[in-house]
C-alpha cells in the first residue's frame, strides 16, 4: 500500500485528503487549532491512520507524496497579526510601498481606508547607493548608514528585514552587501532580498513581494521548521510539498527562501482537481469553486491554468507568477438586499458561518443564497449536510420577505428566484473576467462546479454563458485538499535580456534559456523526478519597440532557437495582440525583455477506483415542491438519491440530485448522466429564445 | 423590467467598459496613457446620453454627450455602420485639444444603438510649446492641431491620409499613432461584446434597460439633491493666474438648490484668461456635475440621470466661458479644480457631512521633453508621481497622488524604474512631503516632494497647474494645505529658480527639477483628531513636532517612537480649543507662504516663465 495525502489548513477546518493506491479516496476535516496550526495536522493524520487501520508511522512510512496547502501566512495578513518588520530602500524611495501605483480604486468613493502598508514609515530607512539602468554605479554603498540603520532596527525589535533597491533585479550587488551587514549586525533576524524574491523592473511590485515574504517569514520558518520535525520523526519517506500560488508544490527550503509564494496558495490547487476530474471531458474548463463566502474562478485552457503577475492579497501586490484565480463575494451565505435605488443585489457582504444563513437559527435575519435555495425547494431541510443540520425554511421565508420581497413587492418566491438570478448572475460576471475579458470564448469550455453550493448553481450559470456542458465532482466539497494529492512540483525561473528581433543575438537567448533550464532540471532531478517526469515551458514577456507593457507569448520549444524559432515568435505575438486589443503592427520587429521557463515535475498518474454499480432502473426517492425557472411557478419536482444512480445512468430536469457534500439542480431539459466514480457530466439545454434569452427569467416587478 | 434583469444588465455594461479600459491600457504606447492611465471609456446611448463607465476619471466623461452632438451636427445621415469618429475640438464639445476622443457609432441590425466613446490624453497635440497643455498658449491656434468631427475610419476603411495628417502636426508621431490605434482597437472590443450585449438581450430590452437605468440614477440622483436644504449658497476662490500678468483671477459660484434641482452660476467669475486657463463648455459643465457625483453614494450609476438634476450657467467672456478663438489647454484642471473646490466651499455650511475639504489642483503634473543628445530622439512624458492630495471629508483622511477633483485618483504614477528605463532622466527622490497637507479632525492627503535630472541633454519642464499662491483650503475648522510650488537647482552653484504653478523652464544636463506638491486640504478641528493617531505621525515623520504641538495640541515624549501624554494632551487641547477656525479657510487670495518660507538668499522667483 501507497498513500498521497493533501492536507489543506483552513480557517474553520483542517482538511485531508488521502489517495490510495487503487485511487479510493479517504477525506477527513479535523477542527483547525490556530494557536498552533501543526497540531491539527498530526491530530489528523492520527484520525486518518486509525481509520485505515493503522498507526501514524505506517501511514507516512508508506506515503509517497505529502503535499500540505495552508493560510498561516495569509491569515497573518488579513488579521495583521504578523511581527514588526524593517524596509531597506533606497535613499529617498522609503514610501515606495505607501504610493503604490498612485491608483485609487472607487473613483467616487471619498470613504475608502487607504490600504495600510506592511511597514511603518519609521522603520522604513533609506540608504545611499544606486545604480542606473545600463548597470552603472552612480553612487556607492552607504555602508555606515546600513549599520545605523540596523541599530535602529534592532532598537524597535525588528524580527525581519526586508531589503529592496532600485535596480536590484539587474544588478544586486547592493543589496547582497547590506544584507550580509544586517545579518551581522541583528543575528537572529531574517533578511530577505528583492532580488532574490521577485527578479523583475517595477519597484512597487518588487518590494511588496518581499517586504510580504519578510512579514510572514518568522513564523512560516517556525512552522514548517517544527512540522517538518513531526513529520519525519513520524517516518514519512517522502520529502514535504508546499502548496504554492503558481500552481505546484516546492520543497520547504525553496519556500523559505520566496516565503511569497505560499500566501493564498489554496485555491491555486483547484486546476489540479478540475483536470483530474474532468480531464476525460476535456482539457478546456472553467473551475469555479462555491463556497460559504467566496466565489473562486479558474480558466484552465489546453490543460494549462490561466497565471497572473498582477494578482494582489489584502491590497499588496505580490509580484510572483500565480496561478489566476478570481475571488468574488458569492456564496450561499451572500446576503440579498435592496439599495436604495431599488435594484436587488446579492452580497458582497455574507453571514458567514456565524451567524450564517437566516435557516441556521443561530440569529441571522437577513437572506442569503443559501435561504433562497431553500426557499425555492432546491435545499432539503431535512438532508442538509447528510442530515446533521435541520434548516428552517420558515425562517429562510420571512427573511426572504423581509428584505427583499416586501421593498420590493415580490412574493418569497419570486425574490428568492430574484436573488439566485443576480448572485448568479454575479459569478457569471466573475467567469467572464477570467475568459471573456481576456479575449477567451467561455462557449467552448467545460464548467468543472465544486463547493457545497457549486451543483446548485452549476447548470444556470452555464447556461448564461452559452455554455453546454458542465461536470460536477463527487466529492465536490474538498476540492483544493483533493488536488494537492495530484499537483505537480513547479519551479519558475525568470531571467531579464533585452533582444529586438530583427538583431537578435541567438547565442545570448540560446544561453539564457539553456542556464535556465539546465538549472530547473538539475533541481527538479535532485528532488527524485526521472527524465521523463520533467515538462520545460518557455514564454517570453514581449512587446512592440516603443510600447510599454509586454504580453507573454510562448517560445518554440526547439534546443536550439534558430531563427525560423524567432519567426514563430514573432507571429504569434502579432496574432494574440490582435486577438486581445483588436489590432497590430505586423511591420514592427518585437521587443523581447523577460525570459521564463517553468519547470515541473509530473508525478505517476493518480489511480481512479473502480466505477459505481452499473446503471439499472432509475427512480427518484420522491418528489418535492421546487420552483421552475420554465414556468415561473413551484412545481412538483423529482429527487434522485446519488447512490442510486450507477455510471451511464441519467436523469433529465426538472429534477435534483442529491449527493453527499452537494446538491445539483436540473433544470428544464437539462441532463445528467452519471460519468463514472469521479463524478456527473450535465449537458446543458441551451437558453430558451425569444427576447432576452437565458436571462429572462420568470420574476416580474 | 424586472428588477433582477436590470441589475444583471447594468452588471454586464460595466464589464464592457472595464473591458475596454484594459484593452486600452495594456495595448497603449505613451507612458501617459499606457502607464499613467490618463483615459476614460464610456458607452453612450443613440440619443448621445451617457448610460455606463467603470471607475473613470471623472473630468474625461460627464460631458460627452457634446461631442455625440457636434458628430450629428456635422455628419447628420452620413453615420454609417464601421465609421470611427476622431475629434478634439473644444469648440466642438470637447474638454481641450489635449484629449483625443475616438468614437465609434454600433449599428445593431441597421440601427444605431450605441456610441462608445474613449477619450485619452495624448503626450503631443502639436502646441507651440512641447507640450499637451500649456498656460503660455494665447490662442486656440497656440495650443495644437484641433481637430473637429471627422472620420478616421469611414465604413470600415481607414482613412490614412486623414491620419497622416494628424501625425503630420504632431511631435513623436509613432507614439500618437499607436495610442490612436488603441483606442481604435478598445473601441473595436467594446462593439464586439455591444453586439454580444444585444444579441443576448434583444434590442426591445436593451433600449428599455437604458431608460430604466438613466431613471433609476435619476431617482438616487434626485435624492442627494433633497438632502440638501433648499437655499442659495455662494462660493469662491481663485485661480492662481490667467496664464500671463493677471493674478488671482475670481471664481464665483453661486449654487441654487430647490428640491431636487441644483442651478450651479459661475456669474462673477473673472474675465476670460489671455493664457490657457479658460475652461471649454464642455468642462465649465463637468466642473458644475462633478462635485454632486461625489455626494452620492459611490456606487449609483454615474450616467445622464445624474444630470438631469444639475444645470450650469457661466457668462461669456468669463474663463468658464470664454470667447472663440480663447486658449482652453489646460481646461480640464485649471480652472476648473477651483470650480469644483469653490462648489465645495459654497454648500460647506449646508451639508457639512457631504463636501471635502480643497484639493490639489494640478499640482504638480509637470510635462517633460528632451532630445537624446547620443540618439538624436525626441522624448517626452507626462507624469503623476507629484501629483498633490485630496481633501478630507467627515471621518475619512484623503489619499496622496489624487492630482485634482477632476481626476481623484484615476491616473497612475510612473514606476521610477520604468521612467529611467524609458526616457535619459534619473529620479533622485519621490517621498511624502511632511506637513504638506492641511489638519483637521480628518487630514488632507500628502504631498509629495519629487527631484530628477535630466542624463543626456537638456530637458524642458512645463507645468500647467494652479494653487502655489492659493492652498487647498480646509474646510469646517480644518486647515488649508501648503499649496506647494516646484524649483529648478543648478548643480554646480546650488542656486534655485523657484517657478509659480505654472511655467515653461528649461533643465541643463545634471541640474535638477523639483516638485513639492501640495497635500489637500484638512476637514473638522485637529483637536479632535485622535491623539494616538497624531503620535504616529509624528512618528513616522509625516507631521513635524511643531505642528503636533501648536495645532494639534500634542504632549509627546523624546525619541525616535516618543511616548504619548494623555493628560497633558487633554489640558492642552482644552486650552487651544478657544481658538475659533473660519468654516473654509484661507478666506483671503494669495494665502500660501510656502515660497517665501523657502526662498534663499541669492535664489530667484518667476511668475509663469516662458522658454524662447
Amino acid at each position: 500500500m501507497s498513500y498521497r495525502i493533501g492536507v489543506d489548513i483552513g480557517g474553520t477546518f483542517t482538511d485531508f485528503t488521502v489517495a490510495r493506491e487503487s485511487g479510493e479516496l479517504l477525506l477527513w476535516k479535523q477542527d483547525s487549532t490556530p494557536d498552533d496550526p501543526g497540531r491539527a495536522v498530526v491530530q489528523g493524520l492520527a484520525a486518518v491512520a486509525e481509520q485505515l487501520d493503522t498507526d501514524v508511522e505506517g501511514l507516512l512510512g508508506e506515503t509517497e507524496l505529502f503535499v500540505h496547502g495552508t493560510t498561516v501566512a495569509t491569515n497573518m495578513l488579513i488579521q495583521r497579526n504578523g511581527p514588526t518588520i524593517g524596509l531597506l530602500c533606497t535613499e529617498g524611495f522609503r514610501d515606495v510601498l505607501y504610493f503604490r501605483d498612485g491608483y485609487k480604486p472607487e473613483r467616487f468613493n471619498m470613504h475608502l481606508p487607504h490600504p495600510r502598508e506592511l511597514v511603518d514609515r519609521w522603520l522604513r530607512i533609506g540608504v545611499p547607493g544606486r545604480f542606473d539602468p545600463t548597470g552603472e554605479e552612480v553612487a556607492p554603498l552607504g555602508e555606515d548608514e546600513v549599520r545605523a540603520a540596523a541599530a535602529q532596527f534592532r532598537e524597535a525589535g525588528v524580527r525581519a528585514v526586508a531589503v529592496a533597491f532600485l535596480w536590484s533585479m539587474l544588478y544586486p550587488r547592493h543589496e547582497q552587501r547590506a544584507a550580509a551587514i544586517l545579518r551581522e549586525e541583528l543575528p537572529g533576524v531574517d533578511v530577505i532580498c528583492s532580488a532574490d524574491v521577485l527578479p523583475e523592473i517595477r519597484e512597487w511590485e518588487r518590494t511588496s513581494a518581499t517586504a510580504m515574504s519578510a512579514y510572514v517569514m518568522p513564523k512560516i520558518r517556525e512552522y514548517l521548521t517544527a512540522l517538518t520535525a513531526q513529520l519525519e520523526g513520524g517516518g514519512l519517506a517522502s520529502p514535504l510539498l508546499i502548496m504554492q500560488i503558481n500552481g505546484g508544490c516546492a520543497r520547504v527550503p525553496e519556500i523559505l527562501a520566496r516565503p511569497v509564494n505560499i500566501l493564498a496558495s489554496g485555491p491555486a490547487a483547484a486546476p489540479a482537481a478540475a483536470l483530474h476530474f474532468a480531464g476525460s471531458v476535456g482539457d478546456n474548463l472553467i473551475s469555479v469553486d462555491m463556497g460559504g463566502t467566496s466565489l473562486d474562478v479558474c480558466l484552465i485552457e489546453d490543460g494549462r491554468a490561466a497565471m497572473s503577475r498582477e494578482i494582489q492579497v489584502e491590497g499588496q501586490p505580490i509580484g510572483v507568477s500565480a496561478v489566476d484565480v478570481h475571488s468574488i463575494g458569492a456564496g450561499g451565505g451572500s446576503i440579498g438586499w435592496v439599495d436604495a435605488g431599488d435594484a436587488l443585489r446579492v452580497g458582497p457582504r455574507s453571514a458567514g458561518a456565524n451567524p450564517g444563513p437566516a435557516c441556521y437559527d443561530q440569529g441571522g435575519t437577513e437572506p442569503t443564497v443559501t435561504d433562497a435555495n431553500v426557499v425555492l425547494g432546491y435545499l432539503n431541510p431535512d438532508a442538509f449536510l447528510g442530515g446533521r443540520r435541520r434548516l428552517r425554511d420558515d425562517l429562510s421565508r420571512a427573511a426572504v420577505d423581509e428584505f427583499v420581497g416586501g421593498p420590493l413587492g415580490l412574493s418569497t418566491v419570486e425574490a428568492a428566484a430574484g436573488i439566485v438570478r443576480v448572485v448568479n448572475a454575479n459569478m457569471v460576471g466573475a467567469i467572464r473576467a477570467v475568459s471573456v475579458d481576456r479575449g477567451v470564448d467561455p462557449r467552448r469550455f467545460t464548467l468543472v462546479c465544486a463547493g457545497g453550493a457549486g451543483g446548485l448553481h452549476a447548470a444556470e450559470l452555464a447556461r448564461e454563458l452559452g455554455i453546454e456542458k458542465v461536470f460536477v465532482p463527487l466529492e465536490a466539497g474538498v476540492f483544493c485538499s483533493f488536488g494537492m494529492t495530484v499537483t505537480d512540483v513547479r519551479h519558475d525561473h525568470v531571467t531579464a535580456l533585452h533582444q529586438v528581433t530583427d538583431t537578435i543575438d541567438l547565442d545570448a537567448v540560446n544561453a539564457t534559456i539553456a542556464e535556465m533550464e539546465g538549472a530547473a532540471r538539475a533541481e527538479l532531478l535532485e528532488e527524485g523526478f526521472t527524465e521523463d517526469e520533467i515538462t520545460l515551458e518557455r514564454e517570453v514577456d514581449a512587446r512592440y519597440p516603443g510600447q510599454v507593457h509586454e504580453i507573454t507569448v510562448p517560445v518554440p520549444s526547439t534546443p536550439r532557437l534558430g531563427p525560423d524559432d524567432i519567426a514563430t515568435l514573432v507571429g504569434s505575438f502579432h496574432e494574440q495582440h490582435l486577438a486581445q486589443f483588436a489590432y497590430n503592427r505586423t511591420t514592427m520587429p518585437i521587443e523581447c525583455l523577460h525570459w521564463r521557463v517553468a519547470a515541473i515535475g509530473t508525478g505517476a498518474a493518480a489511480a481512479r477506483p473502480d466505477a459505481a454499480a452499473e446503471a439499472g432502473d432509475v427512480q427518484p426517492m420522491r418528489t418535492t415542491e421546487a420552483y421552475s425557472t420554465a414556468s415561473g411557478e413551484v412545481e412538483e419536482t423529482p429527487i434522485y438519491d446519488v447512490a442510486a444512480l450507477g455510471v451511464g445512468a441519467s436523469v433529465r430536469g426538472p429534477a435534483i440530485v442529491a449527493a453527499p457534500t452537494t446538491t445539483i439542480v436540473l433544470h428544464e431539459g437539462d441532463v445528467l448522466e452519471r460519468r463514472d466514480a469521479d463524478g456527473f457530466l450535465i449537458e446543458v439545454a441551451p437558453a430558451a429564445g425569444a427576447a432576452g434569452g437565458a436571462l429572462t427569467g420568470a420574476v416580474s416587478a | 423590467m424586472d428588477q433582477v434583469t436590470f441589475s444583471v444588465m447594468m452588471r454586464r455594461l460595466e464589464s464592457i467598459s472595464l473591458e475596454m479600459t484594459q484593452a486600452l491600457e495594456r495595448s497603449a504606447w505613451s507612458s501617459i496613457i499606457a502607464l499613467c492611465h490618463d483615459f476614460s471609456c464610456v458607452i453612450y446611448d443613440a440619443k448621445g446620453r451617457q448610460l455606463s463607465v467603470h471607475d473613470p476619471i471623472p473630468a474625461l466623461v460627464t460631458s460627452l454627450e457634446l461631442v455625440v452632438d457636434a458628430i450629428e451636427e456635422g455628419f447628420g445621415d452620413d453615420i454609417a455602420d464601421g465609421d470611427i469618429f476622431l475629434c478634439n475640438d473644444p469648440y466642438r464639445g470637447n474638454t481641450h485639444v489635449g484629449d483625443l476622443v475616438i468614437s465609434r457609432p454600433v449599428f445593431v441590425e441597421e440601427r444605431l444603438m450605441f456610441w462608445l466613446m474613449i477619450k485619452a490624453h495624448h503626450i503631443d497635440v502639436g502646441a507651440f510649446e512641447p507640450a499637451s497643455c500649456t498656460a503660455a498658449a494665447r490662442d486656440t491656434f497656440q495650443e495644437g492641431l484641433r481637430i473637429p468631427p471627422l472620420k478616421i475610419v469611414a465604413a470600415g476603411t481607414p482613412r490614412l491620409d486623414v491620419l497622416e495628417l494628424v501625425l503630420s502636426n504632431v511631435r513623436l508621431r509613432n507614439l500618437v499613432e499607436g495610442d490612436l490605434l488603441a483606442q481604435i482597437g478598445s473601441a473595436e472590443r467594446g462593439r464586439r461584446l455591444i453586439l454580444e450585449f444585444c444579441e443576448e438581450f434583444g434590442l426591445e430590452t436593451v433600449e428599455e434597460y437604458g431608460e430604466e437605468v438613466i431613471a433609476y440614477a435619476d431617482r438616487r440622483m434626485g435624492a442627494v439633491i433633497e438632502r440638501i436644504p433648499d437655499g442659495s449658497y455662494r462660493g469662491s476662490g481663485w485661480v492662481d493666474s490667467d496664464g500671463y500678468a493677471v493674478k488671482n483671477v475670481p471664481v464665483e459660484v453661486t449654487v441654487e438648490v430647490s428640491g431636487d434641482q441644483v442651478v450651479v452660476d459661475f456669474e462673477g467669475t473673472g474675465a476670460q484668461a489671455e493664457g490657457g486657463f479658460n475652461s471649454s463648455v464642455a468642462t465649465t459643465l463637468t466642473a458644475g456635475r462633478i462635485p454632486f457625483l461625489f455626494y452620492a453614494d459611490p456606487d449609483i450609476p454615474h450616467n445622464q440621470g445624474c444630470f438631469e438634476h444639475i444645470e450650469v450657467r457661466a457668462p461669456k467672456g468669463t474663463i468658464a466661458n470664454p470667447e472663440y478663438p480663447a486658449s482652453t489647454s489646460c481646461a480640464t484642471v485649471v480652472p476648473a479644480a477651483m470650480f469644483h473646490d469653490a462648489i465645495n466651499k459654497a454648500l460647506a455650511a449646508a451639508v457639512p457631512e457631504m463636501v471635502h475639504a480643497g484639493t490639489a489642483r494640478c499640482s504638480n503634473v509637470p510635462q517633460f521633453f528632451g532630445v537624446d543628445e547620443e540618439t538624436g530622439e525626441e522624448w517626452a512624458m507626462m507624469i503623476f508621481n507629484n501629483c498633490g492630495g485630496s481633501g478630507a471629508v467627515k471621518e475619512a483622511d484623503g489619499w496622496p497622488l489624487l492630482e485634482s477633483v477632476a481626476a481623484m485618483g484615476g491616473q497612475k504614477a510612473l514606476p521610477i524604474e520604468q521612467m529611467e528605463l524609458l526616457y535619459p532622466v534619473q529620479v533622485e527622490e519621490m517621498e511624502i512631503e511632511p506637513d504638506s497637507m492641511g489638519f483637521g479632525t480628518t487630514i488632507g492627503g500628502f504631498g509629495v516632494r519629487f527631484t530628477i535630472r535630466p542624463l543626456k541633454g537638456s530637458m524642458h519642464c512645463i507645468t500647467f497647474g494652479d494653487g502655489t499662491a492659493n492652498p487647498p483650503h480646509g474646510a469646517v475648522g480644518g486647515t488649508p494645505a501648503i499649496g506647494g510650488g516646484q524649483f529648478v537647482e543648478e548643480a554646480a552653484s546650488g542656486r534655485r529658480t523657484y517657478v509659480s504653478a505654472s511655467g515653461h523652464v528649461l533643465v541643463a544636463r545634471g541640474d535638477t527639477w523639483t516638485g513639492v506638491a501640495t497635500g489637500g486640504g484638512g476637514y473638522g478641528s485637529p483637536l479632535e483628531r485622535d491623539a494616538e493617531r497624531v503620535r504616529r505621525e509624528v512618528r513616522d515623520g509625516v507631521i513635524g513636532r511643531a505642528a503636533a504641538t501648536e495645532i494639534f495640541g500634542l504632549v509627546i515624549g523624546e525619541g525616535d517612537d516618543p511616548a504619548l501624554d494623555a493628560a497633558a494632551t487633554r489640558a492642552r487641547r482644552a486650552e487651544l480649543a478657544s481658538r475659533a477656525r473660519p468654516l473654509v479657510e484661507p478666506t483671503e487670495p494669495e494665502a500660501a507662504t510656502w515660497v517665501e518660507e523657502n526662498l534663499r538668499p541669492g535664489d530667484l522667483y518667476l511668475e509663469n516663465p516662458t522658454v524662447d
